[in-house]
C-alpha cells in the first residue's frame, strides 16, 4: 500500500515565543499513533507543555533530539501514513489543534469562615 | 484579619466527566502559584492521562488565579480560605470523597486540605512540594526581587499573561503568613510525593514522605518549572490512583 511522508514542525505556542526546547518524547520511530495521542513535551521560557499529535500515523522520524532547542516552524515529526486519494488530505504544516472546549464553569462561593 | 476582608471570591472549576459511567473517586486537581487550571493540568497533558484512565477529573483556578477573582489584600490568601473554597466548591458539586493531585502551592493546599477534611480524601499525590518553607529568604514586601527559589517561581510566572501581579503578591504574602509545618504529619491516608531531581522547593521531599509512610518518587533531571509535564510523573500518579 502506497505511504506518504507528512512532516509536522513545531507549531506556534503563542506569546510570541520562538522556539522551544524539547524535554521529552512521547513516542519513537515505528510506534503507531492516534490523533491527540500525546507526541511530545516541551518547554518554552513560560511553561512546559505537552504536544499532542496533530495526525495519526506511524513515526518515520523525529527531527529533534531531547534536549535540543527548535526553532518554531523548524521540522519535528515525519509520520508515514497511507495514500488515500479520496480522503482530504492532513495539513503539512500548522498550530496544533486547540482541544475541545470542556465545560467550565463559575461557581458563587460562599465567604470563607476565618 | 476580620472576616470581613475575606468576603466571597468567585471561582471558576472544571468539572470533566468520567469517559464511562464508573463509581471511581474523582480526582481533584489543584494548580501551583502563577498558573491555573488549564496551564497547569490541560497543556500538559494531565487532563488527557486521567480522562484516558476513564477518572472524573475536578479543578478549579484558585483565588486569584486564571479566570477567578482575584482580590488583592493578603487576609484573602491564607490557607484555610483556599481550604474552604474547596470544599464548597465539593459540596456544590456533590462530590462526597476525592484523589487529591496537587503541585507545587496546590500541594501544599492538598496537603491542608487532607489534615482539615480528612473523611473527605482518599489519597493524596503532591508534586513539587517538600517540608521547606517555600518563602525562605524571599523578601515579600517584594517578591521576585531576590535570587530565593520562591523568587525564582514568582518572576516566571508574573510574565505570564492574565497574571496580575499585585494579586500575585497577596497570595504570596498570605500563605507565607502560615508557614508550612510538616507537624502534624499527614499520616492515616496514602501518600505519594513526586519532585524533580533538580527542584529546590521541593528540597526534603523524599524524607517527608517517608515521615508520613508515604512513597517518593523523583523526576531525574527535572526542576520545579518542568517536572509537572513529564510522562513519568504523570504515570507515578495514575498508577497510585488506580491501585
Amino acid at each position: 500500500m502506497a505511504e506518504e511522508s507528512i512532516t509536522f514542525t513545531l507549531p506556534d505556542l503563542g506569546e510570541g515565543l520562538v522556539e522551544a526546547t524539547v524535554l521529552e518524547w512521547q513516542v519513537a520511530v515505528g510506534d503507531v499513533v492516534a490523533r491527540n495521542a500525546p507526541l511530545v513535551e516541551v518547554e518554552t521560557t513560560k511553561s512546559a507543555v505537552v504536544i499532542p499529535s496533530p495526525q495519526a500515523g506511524r513515526i518515520a522520524e523525529l527531527h529533534a533530539a531531547e534536549d535540543q532547542v527548535v526553532p518554531v516552524g523548524d521540522p519535528l515529526v515525519t509520520f508515514a501514513v497511507e495514500a488515500a486519494d479520496e480522503a482530504p488530505r492532513a495539513g503539512i504544516v500548522g498550530r496544533v489543534p486547540p482541544e475541545e472546549a470542556r465545560p467550565a464553569r463559575r461557581v458563587r462561593l460562599k465567604p470563607p469562615t476565618a | 484579619m476580620s472576616a470581613k476582608l475575606t468576603g466571597d471570591v468567585t471561582m471558576r472549576y472544571v468539572d470533566l466527566p468520567p469517559r464511562a459511567p464508573a463509581d471511581a473517586v474523582p480526582v481533584l486537581l489543584l494548580h501551583g502559584f502563577g498558573t491555573d487550571f488549564d496551564m497547569n493540568w490541560r497543556a500538559t497533558g494531565w487532563t488527557r492521562a486521567l480522562e484516558s484512565a476513564g477518572l472524573r477529573v475536578i479543578g478549579p483556578d484558585l483565588r486569584g488565579h486564571g479566570s477567578s477573582d482575584k482580590p488583592v489584600e493578603e487576609a484573602f490568601y491564607l490557607p484555610e480560605h483556599f481550604v474552604a473554597d474547596l470544599v464548597s466548591l465539593l459540596d456544590e458539586l456533590g462530590v462526597e470523597r476525592v484523589d487529591v493531585v496537587g503541585y507545587s502551592m496546590g500541594s501544599r493546599l492538598g496537603w491542608e486540605l487532607a489534615l482539615t477534611m480528612r473523611e473527605r480524601v482518599r489519597r493524596v499525590a503532591l508534586g513539587g512540594f517538600g517540608p521547606v518553607n517555600a518563602f525562605a529568604g524571599t523578601d515579600l514586601s517584594e517578591p521576585g526581587s531576590g535570587d530565593s527559589p520562591f523568587d525564582r517561581v514568582y518572576r516566571a510566572v508574573a510574565a505570564l499573561p492574565g497574571n496580575d501581579t499585585a494579586a500575585l503578591a497577596a497570595c504570596a504574602r498570605g500563605q507565607a503568613s502560615r508557614p508550612f509545618s510538616s507537624d502534624p504529619l499527614l499520616n492515616g491516608v496514602p501518600l505519594l510525593l513526586v519532585s524533580g531531581e533538580r527542584d529546590a522547593v521541593a528540597e526534603g521531599a523524599a524524607g517527608l514522605a517517608g515521615r508520613c509512610g508515604g512513597v517518593h518518587v523523583e523526576v531525574p533531571g527535572r526542576d520545579h518549572g518542568n517536572a509537572v509535564s513529564s510522562r513519568a510523573f504523570r504515570q507515578a500518579v495514575v498508577d497510585f490512583l488506580l491501585a
